[in-house]
Parts: C-alpha cells; structure tokens; sequence
C-alpha cells in the first residue's frame, strides 16, 4: 500500500480508482495460472484503456471515470438481464457467454479496486462500490442457477447394465421346491437383467455431457475467484447428491433399518431381493458410478486443491454409507444355513471392491470410508465361515422321530447334497474362508487315484466332512426302521442318491474318484444286505433237503406262496426312485429268486400238483416288476393271478 | 437372598449344611459387592456430566458434552460386560432372563439410531457450511448491501434448517424444494427431512424408535439394581439424549419424559439431565431434535445477524463484528467437533454390535 500511495498525485481523487484498477490489473496479471481467456482479454483491454489516461491529467481524469462509469453501468445492466432471463447462459451461445462474464469481470475489478484502496474515498465512489457488490452477488447466485441447470440438463444416464458379471453363475432361488424338485435343474430365477451382460472394468461412464465441462468449470473459476467458493460447493455437491439418490433409485435399492433386516425372515423375498441388489449395486457403484463422479469432479474443482476430494466425499458418503450399514446389518442376522449362499455373495463382493475402495478414496478425509468396508469385509467375512459351519452342525442335529417312509430319499439328503452343487462356483471365496479351519477328512491324504490339487482344497475338505455327517445323520435314521430289508433300503437309496449327485456335478472333481469308489461299493453292500434279509429265508424254502414228502413240498411251496405275498405286498409300497438302481435290484432279485423257484418246480412240480401250485415262474418274474414301485396300497395281487 | 432356613436333624449334616451355607453366602456376597461396584461405577460416570464449575466441565448438550457422554456410556457397558462374564446367573437366570431378549432388541434399535444421529451430524455439518457463508459474507470490509445480500440468503436458510422439523415435518420430500428457490442450494437439503438422501430408511422416525424402546423399560420387582435393567436404562437414557440433541429423521414427538426410577442412586444423575434437557424441550417448544447447545446459540446469533441485514444500510452506523466473531467461534467448534462425534457415534454402533453377540455367547453357554 505505501508503494502505491508514493504513486499519487496532488491533484484529483478520482485517480486512486485508476491506481487501484492498474494495481488490480497488475496483481491479476501475476497470478496468470487461473485466467482464462475471457479475463485476460478484460485485463488487456481495461490495461490499454488506462494507459491512455494520463494520471495528472485532469479533464482527461473525468472523462476516464466516466468511461469506466458507463463501462460500469453497462455490465450491471447485463448482468440485471440475466437475472430474469430463464434459459441457460450456455444455451444462447458462446457470445452471449463471454459478454456475461466479461460484465460480471468489470463488476469485480470495480469491487476489488475499490477495496484495495485506503479509506479516504468520496460517496460517489462508495455507491459505484456499492452498487457493484449488488451487481456481483446478482450475478453469483445467477451463476448458481447456471449451474444447477446445465448439470441437471446434460446429465446423462449411467446404463445401470453395464456390470461385471461371474460368467455362469445363476440366480437361485432357495424355497420349498429346493426340497421336492430334486433332479430338476435348480430353478433360475427370472432375472431381470439379461445373461449377456456385458463386462466393464472401470467403465468410466461420463455423468455429465463432456461438452458442456468447460462451461461449468468457467463457472467455478469465476465464483472462486470472486470468492464465492463456498456456494459453488454446494449447489454442486446438492446436484450431485441429487443424482446419485436417483440413479440409487432406477437400481431399486431400498433402505433397510437393521430392525427391518433382523425381523424378515430368511426366506422372505424383499429381504432376499435386498441383498441381491446390494451385490449388484455395489459392484456398479464401485467400478462405474463413483469413479466417473470422482473423475467429473477432478475435471470441474481439480485446480483447487483438496476441494475435490472433499466435494466428491459429501456427494457419494450418504449412499455408501447406507449401503455400508445394510451389509452391516445382514452380518447381525443368524447364522441360517438356508442363507449361506446369500451371504457368500455379500462377503464376496465387498471383498472384491475392497482395491477400487480404496483407489476411489485416497485421502485423509475418505479414511472413514475405507476403513468402514474393510470392517465390513471382516464381518462378512466372519458371519460367513460361522454360517458355513453352522451348517454341518444342523445337518448333525436334524433328528426324526419316526423312519421315513417307504425307505426313498430323505428330504434332508436332497437339501444338503442339492444345496452343496451350489457351492463350486463360490469356490475361491470358500476356500479362502476355510483356509485355516481343520476339519476331519475322509481321504487324509494325497492317494494315486486324486491327482487333482481341487480334491485336496479347503473346501473339498470341509464338503467331503459335510456329507460325512449327512451320512451319520442317515445311518441313525435308518436305525429307526423295525425291517431289516426297508432298512436297507432306505440306506441304499440315500447313498446311492449322493453319490449320484456327485458324479453329476462340478462335486466330482471335488470329491475326486476314490470317495465316489467307496461310496459305491457302500451302497452296493446295502444292496447285497437288502437281498439277504428279504430272500435269504424265503428261498430256503425252495432248496431241496432231506424231508422230501410231497406233504412238506406242498407246504413249502404254500408257505413261499405266502411268504412272497407277504414281501409283495409289503415291497411294492416301498420305494426306490433311482431308475438304474431299481432295474438293478429287479434285475438281480429276479435272477435269484426265479431261477430258485424254476428249480424247484422243476424239481417238484409234478408231485406237488398243480392245484397247489400258486403262481408260475412267470408270474413270479411279472410280480417282481412291481416291487419298489411305490404302488398303491390296493394294488390287487388277484390280478394277476390264474386263479 | 440365600435362603437359609433349613434345618436337618443330625449334627454332621448340620455342619455340613452350614458350611454350604457360608460358601454360598461368600459367593453371594462377591456378586452383591460387584453389582454395587457397578451401580457406584453407573453413578460417578454420570455425575461427571453434571454441569459444574470445573474446567472440564461443558455445556449441557454441547459437542464437547455429547462426546463424553459416549466416553460415559462406553465406560459403563464396558463394566457391565465385565459384570455379566463373571456372573452370568444374571441373564440366564429368571427372572432376570426374561430382560435379555428385550435389550437385545433395545440394542437394534440403538443402532438405528446411531445411524440416524450420524446422519443428523452431517446435517449439522451443512448448517455449520451455510453459517460460514454468512460469516464470510459479513466479515467483507467495507460491508456493503451485496454482502448483505449474501448474508441474507445464507442467514434465512440457515435459519429454516435450524427449525427444519418443524417447517418440513416428516412429510416426504415437500420440505425439499419450493418452486420459487427450486434452485437454490441453501434449501434443498434440509436436515433430516427423510427422503431419499439422509435416512435410515422410508417412514423411520427417530421419536417412534425411542418410544419403543422405552415401553418396556419397567423394573423388574425386586430388580431396580439389576445390572441387565441399569444397563437398558443407561442405553435408553444415552440415545434419546442423543436424539434431543441433533437433528434426526423425524425426531418430533420425542417424549419429554424418561422413565426412569427416582430413588435409585445409580440413577440420581441421569435423572437430573434428562431432566435438565426435558425442559430445554419445553423451552424451545418444538419437540424435535437438534437442542445441540452450539446449534441454539447459533439460533440466537442467527436471528440477531438477520435482525442486522434486514435493517442495514450502507454507510450505517451499526456494527456486528462481536456476533460474526462470534458465530465463527461455533463455526470452528462446530469444525473441530463434529467429525469427532461422528467417529465416537461409529465406534458406539460398533460396539453395541459387539456387546449383542457376547450376550448372544453368554446366553447360548448356560442353556
């Protein structure tokens, strides 16, 4: 200030608004980063303006003022148009713009030079003052609406499709027909977005039309400038806001309270709905939404230091938090089993967007944020692992009162191994989960038949020790069975059901071929045990021994009459549903007993007589057919009866 | 107490029986000291939030204030925890284990309500920003009518956010954005209204939540110092005081009254604050949120400061420098302060989250 006060002249205090507009013009011109062309044009236009004025020159002196003056008058009228006309700076052409902020620039000297001076000024100074800060704040909070209304008009739409998507996994649904749709493919559920998403990595999707960027960013260089920083932050970060509640809106995320989350039950739909969405949501706000915010906001506030990252933390921190405290809160839930697939997904997203987390919040004050979905992660992470484990426990649990009838497959066998041909595809997740949990296994080490390294992963493990359990679960339920042969039965079907279920699955390589060896050769003794309690009495009848009068062939042959009634009517109730299975039984049961039979009557048949003789060879081999059937009660052996 | 009335016939047994009875009594009188421990504990973590003229004492409800009373609240269920692992008769035992479910669900309920006062911060955050524009607006020298112009703006909209609940209630987004300021960024979020951006979810009200969870909140006969109903009345006691003081989605209607019981003595304190607070609601009339002691100082300046740009003329005489000193004195605690309690609010969710699965553990270990 002193160097400019020597500068004066005696004479004429209009010249201190021509000092201090030349000192203004000096200052700006030092800081020469900032101007954009608009202003540097000003300031080479006002700098040859003054330099035409001569400082002691008086009458020179008034003309000068008063050209300022009307240069003055002329801006404040320019921007007064503005502030009734409605449409858009930027729509009216870059003219139109440039005198905009041309008078909005003249106004602003005139405030600075004005407060660069010392206090002595005369009045009509003070009101041109004065009325320029009218003119300023006028134009500034126009500049607002400018602002709000171009990001609102140019916003462009995030295609919330574009998502990375795991390439075969399906949607299940877990529901009743889990159970009893059994050899079906598990039902996919309708999605609504297609199978042929396509796969974008960082698509960095442009918020708002890139041509209108510049427009906007004039529009904070100017209200930085004049110091109206603050308002720009604002009005920018509300739109922004706005837009991302909205887009949160067309993806149909909802909000939960934790009260919500921990009242629905596992299978309700809005729940289950929910934290599908809230994978698919995540993932997309994570490599598209924000990371294309954070870029439009480096582009618009990137020359102000920190004031991006601060800009771009309030817009997207009410959204990320909400969805921070949805996964939260699913971690409260119980460790259900039926859910384990839910949050498999859940804990595996927020694993994987953990990188682009913390790409998207680099600084000091994003630290919350990151720290935040690392926390979740864990507790994902956790919950998880308990509900895995949870999940052999239950199966362990499960207890029947009372034997299953007709000996088929048990639900609880079809939910686990149904339920367990899910798991492959969470493969990675699972095993990294299980890394450090030991389990008991049933094939402890590496043998010559596994070679392959999935055969001895974590998960592998822990699955084969699941169906371990499953299998103890089975060989106490059969117990319950009073018959020797339903017994056997009953196991038969429930093991041959698992092994089938891994073979026909991604579980074969898991299990690897010795455990489906063995399982094999289990069932098979199931089989062989089946065929001895049934047959083996009843076919003692028919070998020939020492008492050989046709009296006590008669009764032989009446009693394996009755006795094959007796399994008749008892066997065709019962049930094995396994196609192959069953014509294996029929098959070796028909050899067995046909061929004794056949012998016996060869043997005796003359002597015993016809009329004693119930059914033929043939009539034996047709009513076999029709154990394991699962027929009607009243299936009438009459039927089929000659007599 | 240990019953201790039986008498058998035979002299051996009587010994035998009497050292039972001392074995008991020494094991009950190690829970009684404890829980005494704890009410004593309950009790002086309290009185510290007693106004008082020790310089470590703060304004009722201001910032500062607000996070000792998390510090206090930590301290205590901290102990409780400690209360609970050494004696955990006291929630698998009836009748006592009848309360456990209801705290469980009382500590849901809090967690909402830490997410909602977490938001309700950040709306404190915006009216601090709206406070700093006025500040800066008439700190210009020379002040002049488009500063005024500014400090208007920013003042009215400041000042309508600081009764938001009361202008914009719980009804959707109509408090959101009138036409004539549809572009105007001072009004369109204000705090708490509940729609979209702020919420912790559609029709949640803050007032309902603590009404919930303070329906139940009865002494059990005979229990008044149950460690299981201190700590509920403590929790209950810490949120709605929470409540009270920063805005939160729909916190009007927010009973004035705690139920808490008068003659206890771990209760002594923290019925004179929620009196003390009680009254600062009748005061203020509007049964909502935000009586944080910096945001109704700010209130008083607020209007003063408006008073001032409604009358000013250029070249006046008036001057407002020692009110925008000292609105940007709340601005800088405000600025110092809040992310503060957002943090501490943060830890408390996680805590509470924590303290539901060791009771969960505690529960499933003794049944």
């Amino acid at each position: 200030m002193d160097e400019f006060e020597s500068k004066l002249p005696v004479s004429g205090v209009k010249n201190h608004v021509f000092e201090a507009c030349h000192h203004v013009v000096k200052a700006l011109r030092a800081s020469d980063n900032n101007l954009d062309a608009n202003l540097r044009k000003l300031l080479s236009d006002l700098e040859s303006h003054l330099s035409t004025f001569g400082i002691a020159d008086t009458k020179v002196e008034d003309t000068g003022f008063s050209e300022i003056e009307v240069r003055f008058k002329e801006s404040v009228k320019t921007i007064l148009s503005w502030e009734t006309n409605h449409s858009t700076i930027l729509e009216s052409g870059p003219s139109e713009a440039d005198h905009f902020f041309q008078a909005l620039y003249e106004v602003q000297t005139v405030v600075m030079g004005f407060k660069a001076l010392p206090m002595k000024t005369n009045q009509k100074e003070k009101d041109v003052y004065n009325q320029a800060t009218v003119a300023l704040d006028i134009a500034m909070l126009r500049l607002e609406k400018e602002l709000y209304d171009v990001l609102h008009q140019h916003k462009q739409c995030v295609q919330p499709e574009y998502l990375a998507v795991s390439s075969r996994r399906k949607d299940i649904v877990y529901d009743e027909s889990f159970v009893s749709l059994d050899d079906v493919e598990v039902v996919v559920e309708a999605s609504s977005h297609e199978d042929d998403e396509q796969i974008s990595e960082f698509c960095n999707s442009d918020l708002i039309d890139p041509s209108v960027l510049p427009h906007i960013k004039a529009i904070a260089n100017t209200m930085f400038a004049c110091e109206y920083d603050q308002a720009f932050c604002e009005a920018f970060i509300s739109v922004q806001r706005e837009a991302l509640d909205e887009y949160m809106v067309t993806l149909d995320m909802e909000r939960f309270s934790c009260v919500d989350v921990l009242t629905m039950e596992w299978n309700d739909l809005k729940l289950n709905g929910a934290m599908r969405e809230w994978t698919r949501v995540v993932k997309n706000i994570s490599h598209v939404y924000l990371p294309s915010e954070k870029q439009l906001c480096e582009q618009i506030l990137g020359d102000f230091e920190s004031v991006s990252s601060a800009c771009f933390i309030e817009i997207s921190k009410d959204t990320v938090l909400s969805l921070l405290n949805f996964g939260e809160a699913v971690a409260l839930r119980p460790c259900q089993p039926e859910m384990l697939e839910r949050f498999l997904s859940m804990y595996e997203v927020s694993a994987e967007i953990l990188l682009d987390v913390d790409n998207l919040f680099l600084d000091e004050s994003g630290s919350f944020l990151r720290m935040a979905f690392h926390e979740l992660s864990k507790h994902l992470a956790d919950h998880t692992t308990a509900t895995f484990l949870k999940f052999k426990n239950a199966i362990a649990l499960n207890e029947s009162a009372h034997p299953f009838p007709g000996g088929g497959v048990h639900h609880l066998t079809r939910y686990v191994m149904n339920y367990l041909k899910l798991l492959p595809q969470y493969a990675d997740t699972i095993n990294s989960l299980l890394e450090n949990i030991n389990v008991d296994d049933s094939i402890p080490e590496k043998t010559g038949q596994d070679v392959l390294p999935l055969t001895f992963s974590p998960m592998a493990r822990h699955l084969r020790s699941i169906v371990t359990t499953l299998e103890s679960n089975l060989e106490r339920k059969a117990q319950l069975y009073a018959d020797e042969s339903l017994k056997s039965i009953f196991l038969m079907n429930n093991f041959r059901y698992i092994v089938q279920k891994v073979k026909g699955s991604e579980l074969r390589h898991l299990f690897g071929d010795e455990w489906i060896r063995k399982h094999i050769a289990r069932y098979q003794r199931d089989v062989t045990n089946y065929e001895r309690s049934t047959w083996s009495s009843i076919l003692a009848l028919l070998t020939d021994n020492n008492n050989n009068s046709v009296k006590t062939l008669r009764d032989r042959c009446r009693l394996f009459s009755l006795a094959f009634d007796d399994v008749y009517k008892k066997q065709t109730r019962w049930l094995v549903p396994d196609p192959e299975l069953r014509d294996d039984l029929h098959i070796s049961t028909s050899v067995k007993v046909v061929q004794s039979y056949r012998g016996f009557l060869g043997r005796n048949a003359t002597r015993i007589g016809e009329k004693h003789i119930r059914y033929t060879c043939e009539d034996i081999e047709n009513l076999l057919l029709d154990l394991f059937e699962c027929l009607p009660s009243s299936r009438s052996l009459r039927s089929s009866r000659r007599r | 107490m240990a019953p201790v009335t039986e008498h058998q016939s035979s002299f051996l047994s009587r010994i035998s029986r009497r050292n039972q009875i001392v074995s008991m009594d020494v094991n009950h009188e190690q829970e009684l000291e404890e829980l005494e421990d704890f009410q004593k504990h309950v009790a002086e973590r309290f009185s510290e939030l007693l106004p008082s003229d020790s310089p470590e004492s703060f304004p009722v409800l201001s910032i500062q204030w607000l996070r000792k009373l998390l510090d206090v609240f930590q301290s205590i269920e901290t102990e409780f925890h400690s209360v609970l692992t050494t004696n955990p008769s006291q929630i698998s035992k009836p009748p006592l284990d009848k309360l456990v479910p209801e705290m469980l669900d009382r500590i849901v309920k809090a967690l909402d309500i830490c997410t909602a006062v977490v938001n309700g911060v950040d709306s404190v955050r915006q009216i601090q920003r709206l406070a700093e524009i006025a500040v800066t607006a008439l700190k210009q020298t020379p002040l002049s009518d488009g500063s005024v112009r500014r400090a208007k703006r920013a003042l009215s909209s400041l000042l309508a956010a600081l009764n938001a609940d009361k202008i914009s209630g719980s009804g959707g987004g109509s408090g959101r954005r009138s036409t004539s300021e549809q572009w105007s960024s001072f009004s369109r979020r204000s705090g708490g209204s509940g729609s979209g951006g702020g919420c912790v979810s559609k029709n949640w009200s803050a007032a309902k939540q603590i009404q919930a969870m303070t329906t139940n909140l009865v002494a059990p006969r005979g229990g008044e110092s149950s460690p299981i109903y201190i700590m509920s009345s403590v929790m209950v006691t810490v949120m709605w005081t929470l409540v009270a003081a920063v805005p939160c989605q729909t916190s009007n209607g927010l009973a004035v009254h705690l139920p808490l019981p008068k003659n206890q003595i771990w209760a002594s304190a923290a019925v004179s604050i929620s009196e003390r607070i009680g009254e600062e609601m009748k005061k203020k009339e509007t049964r909502c949120g935000g009586l944080m002691e910096e945001m109704q100082r700010m209130e008083r300046i607020g209007l003063k400061l408006m008073e001032f740009s409604e009358g000013f003329r250029f070249n006046g005489e008036e001057d407002v420098t020692a009110e925008v000193a000292e609105m940007e004195e709340i601005c800088r605690k405000m600025g110092d302060g809040l992310e503060g309690l957002q943090r501490r609010v943060r830890e408390v969710f996680h805590r509470l989250v924590k303290s539901r699965s060791e009771i969960l553990e505690v529960i499933d270990q003794h049944h």
